[in-house]
């Protein structure tokens, strides 16, 4: 094999424990390439319409892309799966070096169904695949749970697993893919857990090679290149997302209070500033990449001395610290540390604890979690939200496991004024108001509220003009051909598998270049994007099939009818018709009725046949 | 004078580029475990420590070679291994005391050549924590 591929998908039964190792369609590999679109296309062919996703027949699945496991910089794996989160597709994706490691054990992919009578582990040594018991590890925090797969197995062996959380099938639960590399968002975690599946773990000696080998090597060292001259990436290399804390502030987008505010005086103590001083000692990276947008350090002093940390990115600065008024960096790197120890997304758990803390200040329900009152500025309350979570302990664990959208529903009326999420996802930290763009990348995403799916903020705020043109913010109008563009490009790039951060520094031109070299396919940059156009419209005839509805493709009340207070975006909001004018230009636009189902018409144009399955198992 | 590799453990990121290229160079696939160097992480990842080879003046690799297969090659003052005369006994990856020798089945015994002199790795690395350094007086 010399074109990326190893040319084999592994197919693993829990409830029989049979294994089978099948070579990919063609037509699979022509049509939708790997990563994402694999992703895509087989949970379509394989899923019986309408299964619960915490039933034994939604698939488990673990891809990576052509470019992943080579030199190409900055290249990951996902997950795919069926969300018990939002009921939609759900792709996860991760770092670290588990992703090539499948790759290096001879397999493009894992494909886990069924349900095992007791908990095992999956574990893979090139060739030899092998259920083992893991009820010893039962309860097991994730970090302990891989330091012990690695004495038991090898101690090169890279390992995916889950913690309480996935095992307590709460719906907030990740997939960790050590170290603080994470399957985080939409519960993938808890469909591991219905399996009894508490680990992956493989060691691979194979190679990945390339087809033309000295265009390859071009191609990398333009793209490695690029990545160290940009701007963009250069600033991850420096600071990592921390930066973005102070940046979404100023421009009024980082949610405070359960996302009632825009901005923060605790943003600069949340950001690089703050982790410098109190966490940060070194860069680290994942396998094959040249920005090192990680900061490993430790805390040193205070109550949570000893915590040994990746930075506290972005999003769990934000979520964890920011949305529920918490400026103590050293208390959000422990919390962010608990999270990723008991396997639970810091989005999510960020998103509920924000909705428990608002429930208690409106005297809706039970103001004291093991003794500590449930309030905004509390890290104690916090820790205690999270670990009744991850334990579906009491009342507050048992409510908030299933996300603030259930949640919301079982507190009743009026819960669901402040219940901020898009199809069941927690939303992560980019508040759209003042940022019209934003609010439809949120409504459209395939995973519900996701940000990493089409992020206009760099465009209609960060000043990058978008064709040219400097955009309104604030407008609505000509906002869906911005979402569509990015949206379908992601989505191509999502089956190499890029990493959103190099593609802030490599151009679309030098991705063509490495896949194009790589596979010995002849892409076009028009070809690119019809892939992630056939993709995107293969996750939405997925979640239409499986029951979601255009009247879904909304944002919660939050965003809508109350005028954002503070920041430069003050006073302005999301209106019922902004929505409406977005998403009538976005279906039309995408070749879609006003239903949001894609047109005949569309579905032949991308060479989609819905009823031909590309894979069977 | 002979040539080495430095390693500067605390600028290394971990991110495995000298390994990827190392292997794609001398195997013509990628994959880290196939490169003749190693980066070891330590304490829960706060540590990353790269292992080359350090091209010994008492080089036990070649001490224990019963074929003869390893000599030092005077120009550079590296340690480098004849495929043509080693037999894949696997003796030299034994000893080395930096376990940076790699043998596989009907491969041979394969080591650090330097690349001849202009180490890849050294030019792969993004921070500098691989660097090329001559050292010593005339051989």
């Amino acid at each position: 094999m010399k074109e990326g591929y190893m040319d084999c998908i592994l197919v693993v039964d829990l409830t029989t424990g049979r294994i089978e190792k099948r070579s990919i369609p063609p037509r699979l590999k022509e049509d939708y390439v790997g990563g994402k679109g694999f992703g895509a296309r087989i949970l379509y062919d394989l899923l019986p319409p309408q299964t619960w996703a915490l039933a034994p027949e939604n698939p488990l699945m673990f891809f990576t892309g052509p470019l992943t496991g080579t030199a190409a910089p900055s290249m990951r794996a996902c997950v795919v799966t069926k969300s018990p989160l939002t009921g939609t597709f759900l792709d996860s994706y991760f770092g670290g070096s588990f992703g090539p490691e499948i790759k290096y054990a001879g397999y493009d992919g894992i494909i886990i169904t069924g349900q095992a009578p007791e908990p095992v582990y999956l574990w893979i040594e090139d060739q030899k695949v092998e259920l083992r018991p893991a009820k010893h590890l039962s309860g097991r925090d994730t970090f302990s749970t891989v330091q012990l797969i690695k004495e038991e197995t090898r101690s090169g062996a890279r390992v995916a697993c889950i913690g309480p959380a996935g095992e307590n099938q709460v719906l907030l639960a990740l997939i960790t893919c050590e170290y603080n590399r994470q399957a985080g968002r939409g519960g993938a975690g808890a469909v591991m857990g219905s399996k009894n599946l508490k680990a992956v773990a493989v060691y691979g000696t194979r190679g990945v090679a390339v087809r033309d080998r000295e265009r390859f090597l071009a191609a990398v060292e333009q793209a490695t290149q690029e990545v160290r001259t940009s701007p963009d990436t250069k600033a991850l290399t420096e600071s990592g997302t921390a930066a973005s804390v102070p940046f979404a502030s100023e421009v009024g987008l980082l949610p405070r209070l359960n996302y009632r505010y825009g901005t923060f005086t605790g943003a600069v103590e949340l950001s690089d500033h703050g982790q410098r001083k109190h966490l940060w000692l070194k860069n680290a990276a994942c396998t094959g990449c040249p920005i090192a947008c990680s900061k490993v350090g430790v805390i040193r002093s205070g109550r949570y001395a000893g915590t040994v940390s990746d930075i506290v990115e972005y999003e769990s600065a934000a979520m964890l610290g920011a949305n529920l008024d918490i400026a103590d960096i050293k208390a959000v790197t422990y919390l962010t540390h608990l999270c990723d120890a008991l396997g639970l997304d810091t989005i999510s758990a960020g998103g509920v604890a924000g909705f428990a803390m608002e429930a208690v200040e409106r005297g809706l329900a039970e103001p004291r979690l093991n003794g500590v009152e449930l309030k905004f500025g509390s890290p104690e309350a916090a820790e205690q939200i999270i670990r009744a979570v991850a334990h579906k302990e009491g009342f507050w664990g048992q409510l908030l496991a299933q996300g603030v959208k259930r949640a919301a529903d079982q507190l009743g009326p009026g819960a669901e004024e402040f219940a901020v999420h898009v199809k069941g996802l927690e939303t992560p930290a980019w508040g759209p108001r003042g940022c019209a763009g934003m609010g439809l990348a949120y409504m459209t995403a395939d995973r519900g509220g996701c940000h990493q799916r089409g992020f206009t903020v760099t465009y209609e705020i960060g000043g990058v003009p978008w064709e040219g043109k400097q955009l309104d913010p604030l407008s609505p109008y000509g906002k869906a051909g911005m979402v569509i563009s990015l949206q379908n490009y992601l989505a191509a790039l999502d089956t190499f598998v890029k990493c959103d951060f190099g593609g802030f520094g490599i151009i679309p031109e030098t991705y063509l270049n490495l896949f194009n070299s790589c596979t010995g396919r002849d892409y076009s940059l028009d070809d690119l994007y019809r892939l992630g156009e056939r993709i995107w419209n293969t996750t939405r005839l997925f979640n239409l099939r499986e029951g979601i509805t255009g009247s879904q493709d909304t944002l919660p009340p939050r965003f809508v009818r109350e005028p954002l207070p503070d920041g430069p975006g003050k006073g302005h909001r999301i209106s019922d018709q902004d929505m409406a004018v977005m998403l009538e230009e976005y279906y039309r636009e995408r070749g879609w009725d006003q239903d949001g189902k894609p047109l005949a018409a569309k579905l032949e144009q991308l060479k989609i046949e819905p009823h031909q399955k590309l894979f069977t198992i | 004078m002979r040539t080495i590799i430095l390693t500067n453990f605390d600028l290394c990121t971990g991110c495995q580029i000298c390994q990827l290229t190392c292997s794609e160079l001398t195997t013509g696939a990628y994959n880290p475990r196939q490169a003749l160097l190693e980066v070891l992480v330590s304490q829960d990842g706060l540590v990353h420590r790269p292992v080359v080879c350090q091209q010994c003046q008492n080089a036990y690799c070649q001490a224990v070679c019963p074929a003869g297969a390893v000599s030092l090659w005077d120009t550079i003052g590296a340690v480098v291994i004849d495929p043509d005369v080693c037999t894949g006994c696997g003796l030299c990856a034994r000893y080395c005391p930096l376990g940076v020798i790699r043998v596989e089945p009907g491969r041979g015994a394969r080591k650090c050549h330097l690349c001849g002199g202009d180490p890849a790795c050294v030019k792969a690395c993004p921070t500098g924590a691989l660097e090329k350094v001559v050292v010593g007086r005339d051989i």
